[in-house]
């Protein structure tokens, strides 16, 4: 179709909608990627609109710049300017975002002879979806998702190169396999189907009828099980210690990361890019590769080169101590007829650390800094799942949290480059499976980039070992005598729920981390039964004199987030007056 | 690895573990080892820099560092070695310890006596299941107690306290006191989580309003705190939605209970209590475990230090006795069941034999009640909830005690003559 064509189409299935109708839109149409402007009255209308041009044929992509009247337009933090450290610094490619996206671009292209840095607006790499997820390492994008499209493809690729990259990163991960439940009678005979769309994926699928088989597996399911499907390629990770491993073997091999630095502009001349403003500094390049996850699309927005929306879809996830978890042993989901196209649903995942975490749901909301739970959430999450698990009781919830999905409209990911802007590459809409496909991923941007004229030249000495950092918790007492010998540090336990000592601290301090949340999310300091009430005034310590800053400037997570904002007194002369 | 043979070690420096440790001293035992997983011995203590403590004990009114030192200062003169900065890994059933520090490594103490005195822990934001975002600026009572009053530093200016538990109370004083505002201390209960004297000295001579039957139903702002939502609660504790309202602070802090700490009796295989979720102890401070006693907090979670003292006193007794073979096993057991009122009682099981002081929580406030313990009956004037019941069993009140396996304690209105 058309690009007017298109627009024809679409402002008729809008005015055949009755609260659609009664919008004052402007619908335009550029080289298949639909623009929406104008106002609505309620979020839930700005996200029917976008689904709805998605949906037309022909349509690449939407960028959807309604929003609702009665909405605040989202707050501009306001910036800080830092010292201009990185001014003019001059390199090859400019991957915008450290989550596991942008880290496994980053890593892919450390094998060659370039300079590449990466730019983190955060304190810490992964700290956006790729924190806020349950773990899972998906073995096909699901049933209902066309096998066609990139997700579904990247997906089973990305998934069997897991082994590989976790051994060679040394970061957990696990080949648990999904344990799908079917409760439904109307299901039973679907079940070849099932096996059938299973086979256009490319993902194994072993059909369980025999019922006692199902129990067998799973002794503890739900009485109502009848049946299930066992895919064996499931697998658990920690998808922040994965990006945490990936972004350390790319800095080993000559990249660069640069932390706590936002893009604020974007400088294109004659259609090329040529610079990547940062709050700390100008960096010249041509090419720009936009792993920016929820503000994917702002960035290709300051490169003049928009061609989607992000529209966030949050998910809140629930953890149980796992002292109940043990008493599963698979991922386990729900197998339904009932499906809802903008999620696979959730499920029951076994954490690496044997944690059961449950969700997440699916939400549409308006603004990208909403990662708050809220008790409706919590409740649709426990209703949904508890039915399934019947041993693992509401008492053992431990704590909730929530992360937003960076979907486009079209839902598919988006890895392509630009069709404006040369030197704009692109990797947008990576949401559900993003950390399955994120090695595939990797291999794909290498391709697009080589293919866009960027020149690779394998380093003879690169090295894809990196080690993880030990962890006093997990060895036996023989290998912890050895390691206090190397340094007495390591009989120095910091925090006690989970027996971090404190040169796991020092060591993730390091590697990197500089807040309370970097040292929690590398070492478990503060995710225990406490919560950090023992052993955070000790890691504020440890981080005041390791980064060599006053206690004052230790942050839970980057500027804005201080822990101790006052000295001792100094609010008594002030008068008491906060300023 | 140090392998050592020692009598007997004491987990948890605190208040009850020095109690303890001294004691089984006094009473002849050499080779006692404290562990301590802080940098100093006193527990806690060290950080309750307001006065209150020590009145029953010394008949003196102390501030927490004054009334430890005291302990501390016997500990040294009585040469009772401590080692601090030490974590203790797992206790087995057969008393072997696993522990580890910086000077030693890894340390492998098989005891004959062991007195677990590691306290208690604050609960927290998770287990209350608040909704909203994780910004800067919340923390548990203690936690800030220990940032301010040891580390000297102010975690926030504006502060709404969930929660009335003593210590949340001391630490609206304490902010106040250093020029913070505290905008309210919100509570769930019609009544208050701590002492009385505490919501007297603490909230009502310092204006800061008590918001009873609310609580904390949201937390708002992305980087650092900027407003919580609080509403009043119907009578089953669900927020009632219309009396949502805001409030603005930068600071949220959480004082919303203490919980025994028992993951190392656990790994020695001690049956815990669910209602104090610390060990069953008999009336000698000993565990289903032989040789392994236990006081103070880790028990359950005492009002007053004064208490902590007595109990690691007994513990540390009973644990030299059973060092130097002269601890009988009770020859009677009476399983002390909590009944009408009644949330938890210590001891657990009594012999009906030797006098014991029972403590107990009790689950709402009453007045002129009386306590029914099989056909005894102790009158009291008041009991409430935060405040522990002290039922004193003299040889007199034994002896007219009809004695079975198992005794319900409950707490009745008392009824006109």
């Amino acid at each position: 179709m058309s690009d007017k064509e298109i627009v024809q189409k679409l402002k008729t299935e809008f005015s055949r909608d009755p609260e659609l109708s009664k919008l004052q839109l402007n619908v335009s149409c550029e080289d298949g990627t639909v623009h929406l402007e104008g106002e609505a009255e309620r979020w839930e209308q700005v996200v029917a609109l976008g689904r709805l041009a998605a949906g037309v044929a022909g349509v690449r992509g939407v960028v959807n710049r309604v929003w609702p009247k009665s909405l605040p337009r989202p707050k501009k933090k306001r910036k800080i300017k830092e010292k201009a450290s990185w001014d003019g610094m001059k390199v090859d490619v400019v991957i915008v975002g450290a989550g596991i996206v942008g880290a496994s671009i980053a890593r892919e292209l450390s094998r060659f002879d370039l300079e590449v840095v990466v730019v983190e607006k955060e304190a810490d790499v992964a700290w956006g979806q790729s924190k806020a997820n349950p773990g899972w390492v998906h073995g096909f994008a699901g049933v209902d998702v066309d096998p066609k499209s990139l997700k579904a493809k990247l997906c089973v690729r990305g998934n069997a190169m897991y082994d590989k990259l976790a051994q060679e990163l040394d970061f957990p991960f696990k080949r648990t396999g999904l344990l799908a439940i079917v409760t439904e009678e109307d299901l039973l005979p679907m079940l070849d189907f099932v096996e059938d769309l299973a086979k256009q994926h490319g993902v194994p699928v072993e059909i369980i009828r025999d019922r006692e088989e199902v129990f067998r597996l799973e002794p503890r399911i739900t009485e109502k099980a009848l049946a299930a499907l066992f895919f064996p390629t499931y697998g658990s990770t920690s998808p922040y210690l994965a990006a945490i491993a990936l972004a350390e073997n790319a800095v080993m091999n000559g990249v660069k990361l640069l932390l706590d630095t936002e893009v604020t502009d974007v400088i294109v001349k004659d259609s090329q890019i040529k610079e990547a403003v940062t709050d700390r500094g100008t960096i010249l390049t041509k090419f720009l590769v936009n792993a920016a996850g929820l503000y994917s699309d702002e960035i290709a927005e300051m490169a003049g080169a928009r061609e989607f929306t992000i529209h966030p879809r949050r998910g809140e996830m629930v953890i149980f101590d796992s002292k109940f978890s043990s008493l599963y042993s698979h991922n386990l989901a729900p197998a339904t007829l009932k499906s809802d196209p903008y999620t696979k649903g959730g499920g029951i995942a076994l954490s690496i650390d044997g944690n059961s975490i449950w969700g997440p749901n699916a939400e549409e909301v308006p603004y990208k800094k909403a990662t708050g739970t809220t008790k409706r959430g919590i409740e649709i999450v426990w209703e949904k799942f508890s039915q399934f698990v019947p041993n693992i009781p509401k008492e053992a919830m431990i704590t909730a949290f929530a992360g937003l999905r960076a979907a486009t409209y079209t839902e598919d990911f988006h890895i392509a480059p630009s069709r404006k802007v040369k030197g704009l590459i692109n990797v947008a809409g990576i949401q559900s499976p993003g950390t399955a496909s994120a090695p595939a991923i990797a291999e794909m941007v290498l391709e697009i980039l080589r293919k866009e004229g960027l020149h690779l030249e394998e380093k003879p000495d690169f090295n894809p070992m990196r080690k993880a950092p030990p962890s006093f918790h997990a060895l036996t007492n023989k290998e912890r005598e050895r390691l206090i010998a190397e340094d007495p540090k390591y009989g120095h336990v910091v925090c006690r729920c989970e027996h971090v000592t404190e040169v796991e601290i020092i060591e993730a301090i390091r590697r990197g981390a500089t807040t309370m949340d970097g040292i929690k999310f590398r070492t478990r300091a503060g995710m225990g039964r406490c919560q950090g009430g023992f052993c955070t005034p000790h890691v504020i310590k440890i981080l005041a004199k390791e980064l060599q800053i006053p206690i004052e400037h230790v942050t839970k997570r980057g500027r804005g987030t201080e822990l101790l904002p006052y000295e001792m007194k100094q609010l008594l002369l002030r008068g008491g007056q906060v300023g | 690895m140090v392998k050592r043979e020692i009598d007997i070690a004491v987990i948890g420096g605190g208040a009850a573990g020095l109690a303890a440790a001294i004691k089984a001293k006094e009473k002849g035992i050499e080779n006692i080892v404290i562990l301590e997983r802080n940098e100093e011995l006193g527990g806690i203590l060290p950080q309750c820099i307001h006065t209150g403590f020590g009145l029953r004990y010394f008949k003196e009114n102390l501030t927490g560092p004054e009334y430890i030192s005291r302990f501390i200062k016997k500990v040294e003169d009585l040469r009772i070695e401590s080692k601090l900065d030490t974590m203790v890994l797992e206790i087995t059933p057969d008393k072997k310890i696993i522990a580890v520090n910086s000077v030693d490594g890894l340390l492998e103490l098989r005891a004959k006596a062991i007195v677990l005195a590691m306290g208690c822990r604050e609960r927290t934001r998770g287990a209350l299941g608040i909704a909203g975002t994780r910004p800067a600026g919340i923390l548990t009572a203690g936690t800030a107690q220990r940032l301010m009053d040891i580390e000297g530093y102010m975690p926030g200016a504006k502060v709404v306290i969930l929660g009335s538990g003593d210590v949340g109370l001391i630490m609206a004083r304490r902010f106040v006191m250093e020029g913070a505002k505290v905008e309210a201390v919100v509570e769930i209960l019609p009544y208050a989580s701590g002492l009385s004297r505490n919501v007297v000295q603490c909230l009502e001579d310092f204006n800061i309003p008590l918001l009873l039957e609310h609580t904390v139903t949201s937390i708002h702002g992305t980087d650092r705190v900027e407003a919580v939502t609080v509403a009043k609660v119907d009578a089953n504790w669900r927020p009632i939605q219309e009396t949502e309202r805001t409030i603005e602070c930068d600071t949220l802090i959480l004082s919303v209970g203490l919980i025994p700490e028992n993951e190392l009796s656990q790994t020695a295989g001690i049956v815990l209590d669910p209602a104090t979720g610390g060990p069953v102890a008999n009336e000698l401070m000993e565990t289903s475990v032989q040789g392994i006693f236990s006081c103070g907090n880790a028990v359950h979670v005492y009002d007053l230090v004064d208490y902590v003292t007595q109990a690691g006193e007994l513990a540390g007794e009973s644990a030299a006795r059973h060092v130097l073979n002269e601890l009988p096993s009770l020859r009677k057991k009476i399983a002390l069941k909590a009944g009408d009122n009644v949330k938890s009682v210590v001891p657990q099981i009594i012999s009906g034999e030797e006098p014991v002081a029972l403590h107990l929580r009790v689950k709402k406030p009453m007045r002129n009640v009386k306590v029914k313990m099989g056909n005894l009956s102790i009158p009291k004037r008041v009991v409430r909830p935060p405040e522990m019941v002290v039922i004193n069993l003299t040889e007199k009140a034994l002896e007219k005690l009809e004695k079975r396996d198992e005794l319900e304690i409950s707490i009745e209105e008392e009824t006109e003559p």
